[in-house]
């Protein structure tokens, strides 16, 4: 195998050829330039072609011919393919390559510093580096088959590279955001990332809007067997945890109210004057009812009333509800319903009947708790949970800084949501966006560090989503989402247009830590969410809906000739809106191939894809 | 604007005037037809593309070789000329290695002087023996049935008079054809003939001219014995649906393989291409010697400065 650096270079990016090895995107390898001594490059785009191929202009089916007749002859016209790799160095090189450089493939040891960052001890193992099996075969062993994979039906131990996040490196970078379309890999990541952080016992929050983050069963496939029953709690807001309502603030009572039904302003206003500092539940919900009787009876009525003969309490009841009226004679009728109808529904959901207390002490015990709810609910619970437990952490560290070692201890923490474009949206309000705005500006101070993933990166509100120093890309399809991930992250033109393809589970991680992006797979995860009773059925059925689509797009275009891929891919994007290229394209038909769908004829000219026949 | 002064308009316009008078005067299709065979200057007939059974048949009998060859000059004007010439054999194959012959020549560093139309004419004649070498040694390598040769035979035996022998000889005792593909034909073996019959406009017609559009694609006009050169026979074939024919040669005493020889050919030529075997056009895009290979070659080991003071200073303007 013999690679070289061809044609024109400069000290960024060069070419690189090989007769017989195809290159494959990110992989590194090792430019042995006579003057510079060796320099480190990762490969960016991968192209194999005939150095013949170009001769057949017009009609490529006489060629085709005639490529079939010198085949008879012996010669085989795919034995002349080039493979070219365009390589970007990740060492600046002071001047040019020099042309003609031979290249190799990097040993563990050149290229660790780009691979592995900060001790493994204090990395998030997530997965493995994409194309480094050579690399990794000179690795020390214990960093070998860390963990297990999952992919094409199987299940085995890596043979990569394995990817740490480091954690230390968090108070330097400390939000993530994880993003990626319906089925790209993000809730397996996050739940390799939660499995991760358990391990280290670093305290965590889990807002679960889907009810899926359960750890307490490992995976059954899974050689070994792990589960954090113990180092984890579930919580449903409501059921085990709630708000103490004498501790909410204006806003808060607001916010929660509003969450059951927006608000009318005449209600917000009525709110304002009628919260006293000081409410409880009882007290507050007691006024509301008081003041909607008195408002019905009406003045007159409540006077009329007390001229009669009562006993004392039902006395004492009436000057209530005159006072009251006397108090607030400007609030209408209606809005005191309408807000007493919300407090009620609040009060129903079992919500100030406990406390956040629960969610703190597994915290301190450096455990994950998750908070389990309907999105409404979670959105105003976690307003108040957030805010709450973020002043507590605050308050120790700005006490301490002050040299002050009065306040409670609170650990650092990190907190992690699905959905977050919900909690905290573009262009509008949400219950939540302050308090994680203000987390994604000043968290790293205090050590309060953020994991959003979202389906729709667009949609996240501008402030935080630039506050996110890692991202951990899966696939992508929206062409806007696609755009935004382009503009926040350094991932490269080349990469973005791979982003629609790629696997479930496989993911860019953009860091300014590494100063590139990496191209990973996720790890199998441990343990396994309670909606997924057996992952393999799972896969095996999504896999196949993906590729009935697929293969319904590809249909009316066969017989598609691998010359003749780019009007093919044209004229499959016109007509079934989608967003295919070549490259793609062809991988796609041999997975279709591989499922037995299309049949591959071998021709001179390239392959053909046919429909197979049943 | 390149403003044409109306002396020169007048001369172009005369031009193409002419040109399509010598052209109205060219005989139709028909009558040529009709003339060359009733002259017995040849014969026409159709090829066939081979099938599988065919090719298969071919290739049972040995191989298909195809040699070209490739002269670049670099350098300043003479005689601080460098020539780099080179001649590939290759064989129709994945497997085996090509056969190639490279040879580096400059006027400084031959034993005499020479002038400059000497050089040329050395360098012409030096190509067609490295092109037989590289044949020869293809015979020996691959034991090939047919060996194409890119342009007439009877070029080698001009330029290459001993070697060519050689290689005759041996193709002969290994029964192995050669065959010379010639993509400009050049002859006037028609046109002699028919000297009498076109009177186009003064000048006498060249084959080329009578031959554009004669054929139909996979027709052969098959000259008679006698007519080419001692010791070839010839023959011209619409290979593609390019009007311009190819010239195909081949040794006299191998004669009785034309049929075979053309439906070959006819094989291996793309119909939308220019005429020309694919097998041969892909000897050529690899034996070529481009530029920058001179160029790399001149810098490395003549060292930059030189390769700067040879330089033409009309490439230099451009920069
Ligand atoms: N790392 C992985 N290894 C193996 N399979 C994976 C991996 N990640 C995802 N998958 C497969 O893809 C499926 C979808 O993944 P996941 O549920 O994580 O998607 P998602 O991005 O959370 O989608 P949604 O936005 O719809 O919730 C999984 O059920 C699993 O079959
Ligand atoms: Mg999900």
């Amino acid at each position: 195998m013999q690679m070289q650096v061809v044609g024109l270079t400069t000290p960024q990016e060069v070419y690189v050829a090989s007769k017989d090895r195809k290159f494959r995107i990110n992989e590194l390898l090792v430019l042995e330039d006579p003057y510079q001594g060796n320099l480190i490059g990762e490969v960016v785009e991968s192209n194999s072609y005939n150095r013949f191929i170009p001769l057949s202009i017009g009609s490529s089916i006489h060629d085709a011919d005639v490529l079939e007749s010198l085949k008879h002859l012996g010669y085989s016209i795919s034995e002349d393919e080039i493979n070219i790799a365009k390589v970007k160095l990740i060492t600046e090189a002071s001047f040019p390559v020099v042309t003609g450089s031979s290249v190799r493939l990097p040993a563990f040891d050149e290229v660790r510093g780009h691979l592995l960052k900060g001790v493994r001890e204090d990395g998030l193992l997530l997965g493995e580096i994409k194309n480094t099996e050579e690399t990794a075969a000179t690795m020390e062993d214990d960093l070998k088959g860390l963990c297990e994979m999952f992919s094409g039906g199987k299940l085995y131990k890596t043979k990569n590279v394995p990817f740490f996040l480091d954690l230390r490196s968090f108070q330097q970078y400390p939000h993530i955001g994880v993003f990626g379309g319906s089925g790209s890999g993000k809730s397996f990541g996050l739940r390799v990332i939660m499995e991760e952080i358990m391990k280290h016992g670093f305290p965590a929050l889990m807002l679960d809007p889907h009810y899926e983050m359960e750890f307490s069963e490992s995976q059954e496939s899974s050689e070994e067997k792990r589960d954090f029953k113990d180092n984890f709690r579930k919580f449903q807001i409501g059921e085990h945890i709630g708000v103490e309502f004498l501790n909410l603030s204006r806003g808060d009572l607001l916010a929660l109210l509003s969450a059951v039904s927006p608000l009318t302003e005449a209600m917000s206003s009525a709110i304002e004057s009628l919260h006293l500092r000081g409410d409880t539940y009882l007290s507050f919900s007691n006024r509301l009812e008081l003041l909607s009787e008195a408002l019905e009876m009406g003045r007159l009525r409540i006077e009329q009333a007390l001229k009669q003969d009562m006993e004392p309490m039902e006395r004492e009841k009436y000057i209530k509800m005159r006072q009251l009226l006397e108090e607030y004679q400007n609030i209408p009728l209606p809005s005191v319903q309408g807000i007493a109808w919300r407090l009620r529904r609040l009060h129903n959901s079992g919500l100030f009947s406990h406390d956040i207390k629960p969610v703190k002490e597994a915290m301190m015990q450096g455990k994950l708790a998750v908070i389990q709810g309907p999105i409404w609910l979670l959105q105003v619970f976690s307003t108040y949970l957030l805010s709450n437990i973020y002043r507590k952490r605050r308050d120790y560290k700005d006490g301490e800084l002050k040299g002050e070692a009065s306040g409670d201890y609170f650990p650092p923490f990190i907190i992690a949501t699905d959905e977050a474009h919900n909690f905290a949206p573009k262009g509008r309000d949400a219950a939540t966006k302050g308090i994680i705005t203000e987390i994604a500006q000043e968290g790293r101070k205090y050590g309060v560090f953020l994991i959003l993933a979202t389906q729709r990166p667009t949609l996240l509100d501008e402030t935080v989503t630039a506050q996110l120093n890692t991202k951990i890309i899966f696939r992508t399809v929206r062409a806007s989402d696609i755009g935004t991930i382009s503009e926040e992250t350094d991932i490269k033109a080349e990469e973005a247009r791979r982003l629609p393809y790629l696997p479930s589970g496989d993911a860019f991680v953009s860091s300014p830590l590494f100063g590139r992006t990496v191209a990973i797979r996720v790890r199998f995860p441990h343990t396994r969410s309670p909606h997924t009773q057996n992952p393999l059925d799972e896969i095996q059925l999504h896999r196949e809906s993906s590729e009935d689509k697929l293969f319904e797009a590809i249909k009316p275009h066969l017989p598609i000739y691998a010359a003749n891929f780019a009007r093919a891919v044209e004229e499959i994007n016109r007509h079934a809106g989608a967003n295919y290229e070549v490259r793609t394209l062809k991988a796609a038909l041999d997975t279709l191939v591989e499922k037995g769908k299309l049949t591959r004829k071998a021709s001179p000219l390239g392959d053909i894809y046919q429909a197979t026949d049943i | 604007m390149f403003e044409l002064n109306a002396n020169l308009k007048q001369t172009f316009e005369e031009t193409a005037k002419a040109m399509r008078l010598r052209l109205q005067q060219k005989p139709s299709v028909d009558a040529l037809r009709f003339m060359v065979v009733d002259r017995g200057i040849g014969s026409f007939r159709m090829c066939q593309k081979l099938d599988c059974r065919g090719l298969s048949s071919i290739a049972q009998k040995g191989r298909i070789v195809g040699v070209d060859g490739s002269t670049n000059n670099a350098g300043g004007p003479f005689p601080y000329s460098f020539t780099l010439q080179q001649a590939l054999a290759k064989v129709c194959s994945s497997k085996e290695e090509d056969v190639v012959i490279t040879d580096a020549i400059s006027p400084l560093t031959m034993k005499d002087a020479i002038t400059e139309e000497e050089y040329r004419d050395f360098i012409k004649r030096n190509l067609a023996e490295l092109e037989v070498k590289a044949a020869l040694e293809a015979l020996d390598k691959f034991n090939p049935r047919v060996v194409l040769l890119d342009g007439s035979l009877v070029r080698y035996k001009i330029e290459s008079a001993p070697m060519w022998e050689t290689l005759k000889n041996r193709a002969l005792a290994q029964d192995a054809v050669l065959v010379g593909v010639v993509e400009g034909i050049s002859t006037n073996i028609i046109s002699s003939c028919l000297e009498d019959a076109l009177e186009l406009g003064g000048f006498p017609a060249s084959d080329w001219e009578i031959l554009f559009g004669l054929l139909q694609v996979g027709e052969i006009l098959e000259i008679v014995p006698g007519l080419f050169k001692e010791g070839f026979r010839t023959f011209f074939m619409r290979s593609s649906l390019d009007p311009k024919p190819i010239g195909i040669d081949l040794l006299e005493e191998q004669q009785e393989y034309l049929a075979e020889v053309s439906n070959l050919i006819f094989t291996l030529t793309p119909q939308d291409g220019r005429g020309i075997p694919l097998w041969l056009d892909i000897i050529d895009k690899n034996v070529r010697i481009t530029d920058a290979v001179m160029e790399g070659l001149l810098n490395t080991y003549l060292g930059e400065d030189y390769a700067e003071f040879l330089k033409p200073k009309r490439e230099r303007r451009q920069m």
